[in-house]
């Protein structure tokens, strides 16, 4: 469950990034952010994820309301929330496994478990072939797949994803929003920002536009 | 809850030992970076430690000589006790007529004929007097003389007051520079290792950030920083001392003899080492957590 009330958002010098944004996303709910590029989406998953706080306004995570959210309860809030990053953020010098396994390991997950965990997980996003490559080793695809094994393996409460299907040809925007569905289904949060038009209209049940840092609709 | 907190443990360590090796070139790097500043910077400490300890060898000295009128010499004793009375004065050797001419004749071995003539001994009795050290300053120096001097057996006073004077200039501008270039030298020291270090850290500033973003625990980042850090500055220090040996072998020909005692190593050196890598740890510890700090608020 997630809450914002009346949220602002303006960075030093330039335009407001959000303006008075008020927004309930119900547990298990599968919402579409969507919006031109600079509309503020980003923006929005970020605060969410408490990367960026809020110029003005609050938000409620998990039942607790923040005005902003204190640096030392970030960890606990982040290994709740699985976040896919528009440019992946995988690190490149460690293998797909590995990636996969750095959201469990922070979290103190026993290694035993950390294995079959991380290897079903790979079998679910179809990459169980590719564990031991390298990031740069994989299709853009794949790297996207990477990142969303590494946000599903921990079982969040919440999953933000910030246009998860920009690099991907349509065929696989929709195994991945598939999968997102599948998430969702099973009682998870799920956040997509996305300017895709195809996606919007065949999967949308609920939508969200976002236009100049306001909620359109 | 303890399992997970021992594996939380395990995979901090396993993590910061394999991130070691993975950047082992840039802390190879960097322990030679902290080994020539501390080298550098030591060989300063010793040039600067031995000669104070030089100067202040010569404020030891004899500061003054007081000579007895013979008729006063029959009350040695007392007359010591009197000098030791004066304010400022901190010890007193009396040096009786015959010693002093035992002494004049020791220093004219091979030519004692000279003394041939003499019958009587010519020679007068005297104090050798030290000033305490807060009293050794020309103007204060003088004032004890003048004390002394005032004593009605003292039948003179010797010192030297532009020896004083020199010297005390000397050893005050000794100081001075020595603070002064340790300043500008210990700024150039930490200014290069933290510069160092603060590029081997932005190097890896997408790893910091990535840890976080996933929900790492502060010290969980930084467990593999503080295990390199200490690392570079036990090597560091190490080689700092090698340098130094080798550096002093290598040169040691070319300095002359009366300036040798300069590059003497001036500590024990165990305490040496123990300073040398405790300095590298703190560095190499300090510099990483400070350069990553804004890398962690993400």
């Amino acid at each position: 469950m997630i809450q914002m009330f009346h949220v602002s958002k303006s960075y030093e010098g330039g335009v407001p990034a959000l303006v008075d944004v008020t927004l309930k996303i119900p547990k298990g709910d599968f919402l579409f952010i969507t919006g031109p590029s600079g509309a503020g989406k980003s923006t929005l998953l970020k605060i969410m994820f408490g990367s960026e706080a809020p110029t003005e306004g609050q938000i409620i995570l998990d039942g607790r309301n923040y005005v902003r959210i204190p640096s030392a309860e970030l960890p606990e809030l982040r290994r709740r929330i699985g976040f896919v990053f528009q440019d992946f953020k995988l690190l490149p010098n460690k293998t797909v496994f590995e990636n996969v396994a750095l959201s469990l390991k922070v979290m103190g997950v026993a290694p035993s478990d950390v294995k079959r965990r991380v290897a079903r997980m790979l079998s679910y996003v179809k990459l169980q072939h590719r564990a031991n490559f390298k990031p740069l080793q994989l299709s853009g695809g794949e790297q996207q797949r990477v990142a969303i094994a590494r946000a599903l393996v921990k079982d969040p409460a919440i999953i933000l994803a910030d246009e998860p299907t920009g690099n991907l040809d349509p065929s696989l925007s929709v195994q991945i929003i598939e999968l997102f569905r599948e998430v969702s289904s099973r009682g998870t949060t799920v956040v997509v920002a996305t300017h895709d038009k195809m996606l919007i209209e065949k999967y949308a049940r609920r939508t969200v536009a976002l236009e100049g840092g306001r909620l359109i609709g | 809850m303890s399992k997970k907190g021992s594996a939380d443990l395990v995979y901090i360590l396993g993590d910061a030992f394999r991130s070691l090796r993975e950047n082992v070139g840039t802390t190879i790097l960097t322990s030679f970076t902290l080994a020539f500043s501390l080298a550098i910077f030591s060989l300063f400490v010793f040039v600067i430690t031995n000669l104070n300890a030089v100067v202040e060898g010569w404020g030891e000295r004899t500061q003054m000589i007081v000579y007895v009128k013979d008729a006063s010499v029959a009350q040695a004793d007392a007359l010591k006790q009197a000098v030791l009375k004066v304010p400022g004065v901190k010890s007193a050797e009396y040096v009786s007529k015959e010693k002093a001419l035992a002494e004049l004749k020791e220093e004219l071995k091979g030519h004692e004929s000279i003394l041939d003539g003499v019958d009587a001994n010519p020679l007068p009795a005297s104090f050798e007097v030290r000033v305490a050290d807060e009293f050794n300053q020309p103007e204060r120096i003088a004032e004890v003389a003048g004390r002394i001097k005032a004593l009605e057996w003292a039948e003179d006073v010797q010192y030297s007051r532009e020896w004083v004077e020199k010297l005390s200039s000397f050893i005050r501008f000794i100081q001075f520079a020595a603070i002064a270039v340790g300043v500008f030298l210990g700024a150039a020291t930490l200014f290069i290792i933290s510069n160092t270090i603060r590029l081997a850290v932005y190097a890896r500033k997408d790893e910091i950030e990535i840890m976080k973003l996933v929900g790492a625990s502060d010290m969980y980042v930084k467990a593999p920083f503080v295990l390199e850090g200490l690392l570079q500055g036990f090597f560091g220090g190490l080689l700092a001392l090698c340098v130094l040996a080798l550096g002093r072998y290598a040169v040691l020909g070319e300095i002359p003899a009366y300036l040798r005692f300069a590059v003497e190593m001036p500590f024990s050196t165990p305490v040496f080492l123990a300073f040398l890598i405790g300095a590298g740890m703190l560095m190499g510890v300090a510099g990483s957590l400070i350069s990553m700090n804004r890398f962690l608020k993400v």
